[in-house]
C-alpha cells in the first residue's frame, strides 16, 4: 500500500573501523555456492529469511550423509559374503567421486607400452562372432575405469551380419569420440571370420598375438601388474590355461575334471590365486559360465561365482551369456 | 543338290506354324511341319525311291510374329540340360578344324562354351568345312544337343557341358581380318593395351571387359539407390560455366558465342547453392573435366564424378558417416550381387578381394603422420601426404586393421582449398577428410565455410581475386546451413575395387592428354 516516504536520515556510506582484536566469523547470512541452496532461498523471486536458508542447507547435508551411510551399510552387507573386497564396487561409484588411484596417468602407459609418437595407442582385436571373447570384454571394462579408452566395434567384410548385442558389447559411444586425440588408449574390436582370436598393437615392433588367453594376459598387465611372487604368477597362468584349453575347448570329461579341481581349490581359499581377484578368476569365471549354467556347478564354485558377480566387474559379460 | 528339289517354305494362312512344302513338280503335299522351333526332317521321295534328305537352309530364317524357337543363353547351359536339343545364338570365338571334326568356342558376353561339329549322321563333310570357314566374331545361330563331359573344359566358362551341333547358320558375318585378336586381349600382359584402346568396338567384347563394365554399372546403380533411400535428391548441374571454380590452371576453355566459357572441374559451386536452397541432401552424377597434363595410371581428363553434398545438424562427422555408409553399402552390394563379375575379372587380373570394415575406420591425420614416422618416414606435422606416403600408409593400415578402405580426418588447413572450414579447436587443422581405397585417394571432402565473411577472409588469405568468386560468396549471405560433402570418380573406384592398375581399363572411352578418340 502506498505510504509516505521519509527521506533517509542516516546516510549509509559511513565507513566503520572494525576492531582488529576480535576474530572474524564467516557471514552466516551470505549466499552459499551450493546450487540447491540458492534455488530454495529464492522462492517467489524474493529474498527469504536467512535462518530459513540456513535450515535448508543443514537438511541437505543431513540427507546426503544419510544416503552415504545407507550405501556403506549395503556395501558392508555384500562384503560379508564377498571375501577380501575392500568396498563393493557397484556402490562406490554412486556415492563418491573416483578416488585418486583409480585413474592412472599416461606415464604408466608409457612405461608399459612404450613412448607414444602422437598416434592413439590402438589395440586391435579380431574376433570371430561365433565365439565372443567374454574375458576381453570384462578386461575392457576394467581398462575403462583406469584410463580414458576410445572403444569401437567394427564388422569386417568377411562376415555378413552380426547380432545387435555383439555390436553394442563395448558399451555406448563416448561423448568425446569425435576427437581421438583426447584418449589415452584405443580398443578396436573387429568381428571377422578368423579361426583364432588375434590382437595387433604395434605393427613395427610386435607380431600379432593369438589366442584369447594370451591377449587376456596382455590386457591384464595394463590394468594391474602380475603378482611378483613367481610361484603365484605361475599359478595364475596355469589356471588361465586350464580355463581356455580344458574348460572352454575340452570334452565333457575334461570339463567336469576342471570343475572338481576348481571346487577343491576354492574350498581352501576364497580366490583361485592369492588373496585378491586375479586374471585366473576372471578367465575361469567366463569359461565356467560359457560351458553351463551356474546351478550345475559344485557348491564352492557357486559361492565363488556369486562373489565374483558381487564385485561388479562382470557386467559386460552377462548379456552375452544368455 | 538339284534346284527343284529344294523345299519352299512359307507360312500357311491362319496358322502360326511353319509348314514346308515341296516345290518339286506336281508334288504339292505338305512334307513336314515345324513345331516348337524344331524343323523336322523333310522327306521326299526321289525318283529312285531314296528316302530322307537333310536340308540346310542358308541365310536367315524369318519367323512370324512370335518365334517358335527359344534361344538358350550360354550361361544356362548346365548338365541339367544334357540330352536336350536347343538353339543358341552366340559369336564364334575360335574355331579349329581337324579332319572330320571342327571344334568351335561360342562366346556370349562373359560366357563361352565348347561346340563340336563332327561328320556323321547329322553333318556332312561340307558342313564341317562350312563351319570351319566361318569368320571369327561372326554371330551364328546353332541348333545342338547338350552333352555332359567327363573331363572339365578349363578354357570355357561352361566347364562341364559341350554342344554337339546339328545345324548352324550365320546371322551376321564379320570381316575376315580383325584389327586385333581377342585372345590377345584376355592375356594379362600390358602390350595389348594400346591396340585395345584403338579398336574400342572390339575390346569391350572380351569377357573381362564385359565383367568390368557391368560392375561399373552396378556401382552407379548402388550409389543412386543407397542415396535415394537416405532421402537424397538427385540434381543436374551445368558443365559450361563462366568462371573456373577451383583455380584457373586446370580448366578447358570453350568458345561461347562471342566470349569464352569453361568446362566444369567439379559441381562444387552448384551443389552448395542447392544446399542453400534448402534441398538438404543432394547428389549428382555427371562428367567432370580436369585439364591436368598428368599422364599417370590414375588420371583422366574427363571422368564420371559421383558427388554428394549435405547439410548437417551438429557436427561435420555426420557428413563423414553418411558418405562412408554409402560407400560401404556399395561395397556390400558388389560383394553380394556381382561375385561372378569379380571372379571373371580375377581370372585375367588376379588380385586380393576388397576388404572393408563397418562402420568405416576413421583415423586422424596426426595419427597417420605418427604411423608414418614410426615406419621411418620423415615429414612435418602440416605437410601434405605425397603419393608414395599415401600408399605406405595404406599398407600400414591394411596390416593393422585389415581394411582397404578408411578415412583420414582433420587434414592441416594449409594444404586444403580456401573454402574449407578450419578446425575450431586447433587452427592448424581443418574439418576436412580424404578417403582411401587400397592406399590411393578416392575422395577429398570437407566441411565448407557457410559464413560469407569468414569465406572472404580465407579467400583473401589465399590471395584469390574476390571479384572472380563474388557470386559464390554471395550465395552464403542469405542464411546458409552448415554443410559438407565430397566427390568420387566412378572409374577410379572401380579400378581400385577390382585391384586393376590402370584407370583406362575401367573407362569405356578414356580421355587423357594424349587420347581424344574414339
Amino acid at each position: 500500500m502506498p505510504m509516505y516516504q521519509v527521506k533517509p536520515v542516516f546516510g549509509d556510506d559511513i565507513k566503520t573501523d572494525l576492531p582488529t582484536c576480535m576474530y572474524k566469523l564467516p557471514n552466516i547470512h551470505a549466499q552459499r555456492s551450493a546450487s540447491g541452496c540458492s534455488e530454495h532461498a529464492l522462492q517467489n523471486g524474493t529474498e527469504v529469511d536467512p535462518a530459513f536458508r540456513d535450515l535448508e542447507v543443514r537438511q541437505d547435508k543431513i540427507m546426503r550423509r544419510l544416503y552415504e551411510l545407507k550405501a556403506a551399510v549395503d556395501g558392508l552387507a555384500k562384503t560379508v559374503t564377498t571375501p577380501d573386497a575392500d568396498l563393493d564396487q557397484t556402490v562406490t561409484s554412486l556415492s563418491q567421486s573416483p578416488t585418486a588411484t583409480s585413474f592412472r596417468g599416461t606415464a604408466d602407459l608409457d612405461s608399459l607400452l612404450g613412448k607414444d609418437l602422437g598416434a592413439l595407442r590402438d589395440i586391435v582385436i579380431n574376433a570371430n562372432p561365433a565365439r565372443p571373447p567374454l574375458t576381453l570384454l570384462v578386461l575392457h571394462a576394467m581398462l575403462c575405469q583406469r584410463y580414458r579408452v576410445l572403444s569401437s566395434v567394427h564388422v569386417h567384410s568377411s562376415v555378413s551380419g552380426v547380432p545387435a548385442q555383439l555390436l553394442a558389447c563395448l558399451g555406448p559411444r563416448h561423448a568425446d569420440s569425435y576427437v581421438r586425440q583426447r584418449f589415452q588408449l584405443g580398443f578396436t574390436l573387429i568381428w571377422k571370420d578368423v579361426s583364432k582370436l588375434q590382437m595387433k598393437f604395434s605393427i613395427q615392433n610386435m607380431c600379432p598375438i593369438e589366442g584369447e588367453a594370451n591377449v587376456a594376459r596382455f590386457l591384464f598387465r595394463l590394468v594391474a601388474p602380475y603378482p611378483s611372487d613367481p610361484a603365484l604368477a605361475t599359478l595364475v597362468d596355469s589356471w588361465v590355461d586350464t580355463a581356455f584349453f580344458q574348460l572352454a575347448e575340452g570334452s565333457a570329461k575334461e570339463r567336469s575334471a576342471v570343475l572338481r579341481a576348481l571346487n577343491g581349490a576354492l574350498g581352501r581359499d576364497p580366490w583361485l590365486a592369492g588373496p585378491e581377484l586375479s586374471l585366473a578368476d576372471i578367465a575361469c569365471y567366463c569359461c565356467v559360465l560359457q560351458t553351463g549354467p551356474a546351478a550345475s556347478c559344485p557348491a564352492n564354485v557357486q559361492r565363488w561365482l556369486k562373489a565374483c558377480e558381487n564385485l561388479g566387474h562382470f557386467g559386460p559379460a552377462n548379456p552375452l551369456l544368455q | 543338290m538339284a534346284r527343284d528339289s529344294l523345299p519352299y517354305v512359307w507360312v500357311e494362312s491362319d496358322s502360326a506354324k511353319w509348314v514346308a512344302h515341296c516345290h518339286r513338280g506336281a508334288c504339292n503335299v505338305k512334307h513336314a511341319s515345324v513345331t516348337q522351333g524344331k524343323v523336322e526332317f523333310i522327306c521326299h521321295k526321289t525318283e529312285n525311291g531314296a528316302t530322307s534328305t537333310q536340308v540346310f537352309l542358308k541365310g536367315t530364317l524369318f519367323f512370324p510374329c512370335e518365334p517358335d524357337r527359344g534361344l538358350v543363353r550360354v550361361h544356362e547351359l548346365t548338365p541339367e540340360k544334357a540330352g536336350q536339343l536347343i538353339w543358341v545364338r552366340a559369336r564364334i570365338h575360335t574355331s579349329r578344324a581337324k579332319g572330320k571334326q571342327c571344334f568351335l568356342v561360342l562366346r556370349q558376353q562373359q560366357f563361352n562354351v565348347q561346340a563340336l561339329v563332327a561328320v556323321g549322321e547329322r553333318a556332312s563333310k561340307q558342313m564341317v568345312k562350312f563351319a570351319a570357314n566361318i569368320n571369327k566374331e561372326s554371330i551364328v545361330d546353332v541348333e545342338a544337343v547338350v552333352k555332359k563331359v567327363e573331363q572339365t573344359i578349363e578354357s570355357c566358362s561352361q566347364q562341364d557341358v559341350e554342344l554337339h551341333i546339328e545345324r548352324i547358320f550365320v546371322v551376321s558375318q564379320a570381316e575376315p581380318r580383325l584389327p586385333l585378336q581377342l585372345e590377345d586381349c584376355v592375356r594379362p600382359e600390358g602390350e595389348g593395351d594400346e591396340v585395345r584402346m584403338r579398336a574400342r568396338a572390339l575390346g569391350p567384347r572380351t569377357t573381362t571387359s564385359q565383367a568390368i563394365f557391368r560392375l561399373q554399372s552396378g556401382v552407379c546403380q548402388l550409389f543412386r539407390d543407397t542415396l535415394t533411400n537416405k532421402g537424397f535428391v538427385e540434381i543436374q548441374t551445368p558443365k559450361i560455366i563462366s568462371a573456373a571454380s577451383e583455380g584457373g590452371a586446370n580448366v578447358f576453355t570453350v568458345s561461347y558465342f562471342k566470349t569464352s566459357a569453361y568446362l566444369a572441374q567439379s559441381p562444387q559451386l552448384y551443389k552448395q547453392m542447392c544446399i542453400c536452397a534448402d534441398f538438404d541432401k543432394v547428389f549428382c552424377v555427371g562428367p567432370v573435366f580436369r585439364a591436368e597434363d598428368s599422364n599417370t595410371h590414375r588420371h583422366l581428363t574427363e571422368f564420371v564424378g559421383l558427388d554428394i553434398e549435405l547439410a548437417f545438424n551438429y557436427h561435420y562427422h555426420e557428413v563423414i558417416e553418411s558418405i562412408t555408409d554409402t560407400m560401404v553399402q556399395i561395397f556390400k552390394g558388389l560383394r553380394d550381387k556381382f561375385q561372378t563379375e569379380i571372379q571373371t575379372v580375377g581370372k585375367q587380373y588376379p588380385s586380393e578381394p576388397f576388404k572393408f570394415l563397418e562402420p568405416t575406420l576413421r583415423l586422424e591425420y596426426s595419427e597417420g603422420v605418427a604411423m608414418l614416422r614410426e615406419a621411418g618416414v620423415e615429414m612435418g606435422d602440416e605437410e601434405d601426404l605425397s603419393t608414395p606416403n599415401e600408399k605406405l600408409l595404406g599398407r600400414l593400415v591394411k596390416e593393422k586393421y585389415d581394411t582397404d578402405f578408411y578415412v583420414l580426418d582433420k587434414y592441416p588447413l594449409a594444404v586444403r582449398p580456401f573454402y574449407t572450414m578450419p578446425d575450431p579447436n586447433d587452427k592448424k587443422y581443418s574439418n576436412s577428410y580424404d578417403m582411401f581405397m587400397r592406399g590411393e585417394e578416392i575422395l577429398s571432402g570437407a566441411q565448407r565455410i557457410h559464413d560469407a565473411q569468414l569465406l572472404t577472409e580465407r579467400a583473401m588469405h589465399h590471395n584469390i581475386d574476390l571479384e572472380k568468386i563474388k557470386s559464390y560468396i554471395d550465395s552464403f549471405r542469405y542464411g546458409a546451413p552448415p554443410h559438407g560433402g565430397g566427390g568420387i570418380g566412378l572409374e577410379r573406384v572401380c579400378m581400385l575395387y577390382l585391384g586393376l592398375h590402370n584407370v583406362r581399363q575401367t573407362s569405356m572411352f578414356p580421355r587423357d592428354p594424349k587420347r581424344l578418340t574414339p
